[in-house]
This record gives structure tokens, sequence and C-alpha cells, in this order.
């Protein structure tokens, strides 16, 4: 059912050359991006990077130094002060925003169809794709539900839904398993890891977890304190798919001792 | 499965429905009989002035085709000036909510509405439309104006940014993001500014027909009021106030209702 791909990772400054040849899904190519606001906030300082097509790339770094901002470049929904970021524009992007951003008004159901009525999937396919990526988030048995009747983490999952439902070729992922309990949050991420090996789209995550950052990615960026400069980048060899047995394993330790340390670097007052 | 919160037992309900009923019926009772005992002692033989409860009944009785008959063309008149506001209403809303520029030029014009005496421009809408009942649809509208542009346009400026993000990042244009986003997200705040003018709407049609006279043939509760005051017939000039009291309060109850069922499934202000 799955297809790893057979990892090929050795320069941590390259992306991983055989993640490129997954179909559909986008390299992005961030070139020099600042952003400071008209507020005077600087809020990204020159950030180059650059990401292979169907690549999981986590972002951590300390409170306000402009992941989201990040996040929201990438996605077209701000432009950068300076410098660039270069992706293929027709490509299928889905934004699974901090705050879950659902429509009050419509049920569970239409809530998870709302991005693919946006973009034009014809209605009788938009209701058997929903009701799949309901099923896979656990939300089955509440497509009648109204988002005020489920928990934080459920809506957060709902939103999570309404993203894959879309089949996006680049998923930006901010936050979305913080509202979580720690069981849920498991579960989902082994959710995710797998809805990511399957369909090969190319993942951009923001988190504050930095076990869930190497549990999940080829690469995780370390950002600084604001303005958002990135530290370092750290390669997670581990082959996919990935077990949670490999959560107790001493190189998974190993590795998250080394991002908490660089995280550790410079974001302390 | 869905829905988890138990609902309380039909009997307890029963209790709940009656304790929340019978305080503001023994409110009615106590004045009732303190409008009686007035109209027997103070006012005893002085029923022009407050005439009691008796003869309030008996003029209704007395009266009921003129009554009915006013009642029904000042629903009619409230109810034209009113449905033509809301769609005004909620139409210049949309207008001044595509954009900043607009809303800043416009918004103040729209207070005016607000500020304008009606009473005193109401000689000056006769002059334009006529002695007839398009004159009091007129001042219905005019009064109930603007409290559902203000709303309406509170409701569609009030879009969470994230959501307004979503829809940008999908390609959505200015009509389905107004259709599926704005407008929809707007309806709690809407609903609030159609109720303050359902009963507005009946005071206007009411001060309109002050105004006009007895210049449509039949006249509604506003004519009738003059021409029962002329006759000095105090307790009929009771009974026309009561129907109007009345209009407006079913007028504001059926849009409450509305309301409730429109955002029943998802706003706190429908909760219940
Ligand atoms: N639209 C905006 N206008 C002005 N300043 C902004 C805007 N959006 C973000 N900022 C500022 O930019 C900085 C970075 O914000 P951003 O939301 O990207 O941080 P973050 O890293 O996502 O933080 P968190 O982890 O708390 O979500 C903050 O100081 C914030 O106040
Ligand atoms: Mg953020």
């Amino acid at each position: 059912m799955r297809k790893p791909p057979p990892l090929a990772a050795v320069d941590p400054a390259a992306p991983p050359p055989n993640l490129a040849k997954r179909p559909g899904a986008v390299p992005i190519a961030l070139q020099g991006l600042s952003k400071q606001f008209g507020t005077g906030v600087q809020a990204l300082d020159t950030i180059n990077f650059d990401i292979a097509g169907g690549e999981f790339i986590s972002i951590v770094g300390p409170s306000g130094c402009g992941k989201s901002t990040l996040l929201r470049i990438v996605a077209g929904l701000v432009e950068p002060t300076t410098g660039a970021c270069e992706r293929a524009r027709n490509a299928t992007a889905a934004f699974v925003f901090q705050d879950a951003a659902l429509l009050p008004w419509r049920t569970v159901s239409r809530n998870a169809e709302l991005l693919m009525e946006l973009e034009g999937v014809p209605a009788p396919e938009r209701g058997s794709r929903a009701a799949e990526a309901l099923k896979l988030v656990g939300l089955a048995g509440f497509e009648r539900s109204y988002p005020h009747q489920l928990s934080g983490g459920m809506r957060m999952r709902l939103s999570l839904a309404r993203a894959l439902a879309l089949r996006p070729d680049l998923m930006l992922l901010d936050e979305p398993l913080a509202a979580v309990d720690e069981l849920t949050r498991d579960v989902l991420q082994e959710e995710l890891s797998q809805l990511w090996q399957m369909a090969g789209f190319t993942a951009l995550l923001v988190t504050h977890n930095v076990h869930e950052a190497v549990y999940l990615s080829n690469r995780v960026v370390v950002m600084s304190a604001r303005p958002g400069r990135i530290l370092k980048v750290i390669q997670v060899p581990f082959p996919f798919p990935r077990s949670p047995e490999l959560r107790s394993t001493a190189a998974f330790a190993k590795l998250t001792g080394d991002v908490s340390a660089a995280l550790r670097q410079r974001d302390h007052i | 499965m869905a829905q988890t919160i138990s609902l309380p037992q039909a009997g307890a309900r029963a209790k709940s429905a009656l304790s929340t009923a019978l305080p503001p019926i023994l409110v009615a009772l106590l004045a009732l009989s303190f409008w009686y005992l007035l109209s027997i002692t103070v006012y005893a033989g002085k029923g022009y002035l407050l005439p009691g409860p008796r003869e309030v009944a008996d003029a209704f009785v007395e009266n009921g085709a003129t009554i009915m008959a006013a009642t029904l063309t000042t629903l009619k008149e409230a109810m034209l000036g009113y449905l033509t506001a809301i769609g005004l209403g909620v139409l210049i809303a949309a207008i001044l909510s595509q954009s900043r520029v607009l809303e800043r030029s416009f918004y103040p014009y729209a207070v005016l509405l607000q500020t304008v005496p009606v009473v005193a421009i109401a000689p000056l809408i006769v002059l334009w439309f006529g002695y007839n009942d398009l004159s009091v649809i007129v001042i219905s509208l005019i009064i109930s104006l603007f409290p559902i542009i203000n709303n309406t346009l509170l409701g569609l400026r009030s879009t969470s940014r994230t959501l307004v993000e979503l829809f940008a990042m999908h390609h959505t244009s200015r009509i389905i993001s107004f259709w599926k986003l704005r407008l929809p997200g707007a309806l709690p705040s809407m609903m609030a500014g159609l109720k303050i003018s359902a009963g507005l709407s009946v005071i206007g049609a009411i001060v309109g027909e002050f105004i006009i006279g007895s210049g449509n043939s039949q006249g509604g509760l506003g004519v009738q009021i003059i021409f029962a005051q002329g006759r000095m017939y105090t307790a009929l000039l009771f009974a026309e106030v009561i129907c109007a009291t009345l209009l407006g309060f079913v007028f504001f109850s059926v849009v409450s209702l509305l309301g409730h069922f429109l955002l029943r499934h998802w706003h706190e202000s429908a909760a219940d």
C-alpha cells in the first residue's frame, strides 16, 4: 500500500535528490526572503532554503519568530519585503491554520467539502472524498455536527481533513496538533506520516514539538528569535515508514537532543 | 452519537416553561387590577380620561370590524416598508462593505437617516408621494433603514482574517466570498438590526398615518386613533393603541423566531 522512498540523504544543506521524483509534488525555493511589516516589526531576515518536491520539512523556533509568516509567504498570502518564493503556481496548496478556521454555520461534512467546493470539484465527488478524509482523522459519525459541538482537538482534525480532502500538492501546516491531547497527537502524527507517504505532497509543518518534528520530517529547520533566521538545518536519516518504536531509540533521542540544543542556542532572553 | 448533550425531560421542560411564563402573567394581572382600581376611584365618572378595562373591552367588541381593518392596513404598510428597508439596507451595507473608501464617504450620510426627525420630514414626504399609503410606506422605510444598514455592515466587517485568507488562497471571487463567507458570517449581527427595525417599522407606519390623516379611504390604526381622539372616544383610542402595540410585538416576535430558526445550529445568540 505504501511506497516508502529509499533514503539517500548525505548533505544536509541540499534536499535528497530522489525525493524530487514524486509525481505532482512541488519543489519550493526560498531565496533571500525578508519580511518587514508596516508596523515596523521585522518578522523574517534573509531566509535561503530549497525544498525538494515531496519532502517533509518541519520548522521549529521560538514564538513570534515568523514561522506563520513564512508559511503565509509560501501560500502566497503575504508578499515578502525582499527576496522571492519560487514554486509552481498551478500546484494546489492547502493551508491548515493555527486556529482551525472553520465555518461555524456549516456542518462537519460541509466544512470538509469547503476547499473542494472553492476549487470546483464536482459535488458527488466532494461528498465521498470528504467522508473518506473525515474517517481518516477519526471524525466519522460526526458528519452532521456543527463546529461548536466539537472539542478543540476535533476542530483541528476537521481542519486537517478539509485540507486532506483537497488532495493538495503542497500542504502547509501551522501547528495543527498543538491543541490535541497526547494520545490523539500520536495517532494523528502516524496518520499524517502515512498520508504523506501515500499521497506524496510536499509538506511544510510548523511545530513547537521537537519529537513531532523529528518523527515526521526529512529535515528540521531551526529558526532564531525575531527577526527569524535559519539557525540550523538538521537531517533526519531514518527511513520511511517509521514505526512508533523509533521514538524510544537512542538515535532518535540523539537527534531530538540536537534540535533542542540548536533551539536553545540563541532564543533565551 | 454526534449529539452527546442530553435533553431535559419533557416534565422538567413544561415546568420551566411555566416558571418563565408565570411572572409576566402575574405582572399583567397586577397591572390590570391597578388600572381597574384607578378607573373606579380617582377617575370615576371621568371615563374620557381613563376608561376602565371593561369599557375598553366593550369598545373592542363594538368596533371590532373597524379595528380589524385598520390593523390590517397598518400591518400591510409597515410590512412593505420593512421588507423594502431590508432589501435596501442589506444592499447598501453590501456595497459599503466592499471598500473602506466607500464606507468612509457614505456612512456619515447613513447616520443622518437615524438623526433626521422623521416626524419633521414626514410632511415633505407626503408632499412628494401624495396623501396615500405610499407615503406611509416610505416613512416606515426611512425609520427602519438605519439599524439594518448599521448592523449588517458591522457583521460584514467582522469576518475573521484567517477565513478571508483561506478563501483568498483558493482564488475565490468577491461574489462567492460574499455569498459563502461574509454574508452568513454577518447573519447574527444582521438579525439584531432586523429585530430593532421590526418595531420601528410599525411606529413609522403609524406616524405616517397621523400625517396623511384620512387621505386614504380606509385608514390604518394611526388614522383611527386620530378619529377616536376627535370623538373623545377614549376607550376606543385605548383599544387601538393596544392593537398598535401588539402589532409591533408580533412583528418583533416573528423576526426573532426567524432569526432563531436561521441561527439555532451555530450561534450563541440563538442557543436554547
Ligand atoms: N499582519 C501583521 N502585521 C503586523 N505584524 C505582524 C503581522 N503578522 C505577524 N506579525 C508580527 O510578526 C512576528 C512574527 O509573527 P508570526 O505569526 O509569524 O510568528 P510565529 O513564529 O508564527 O509565532 P507563534 O509560534 O507564536 O505562532 C510577530 O512579532 C507578529 O507580531
Ligand atoms: Mg504562528
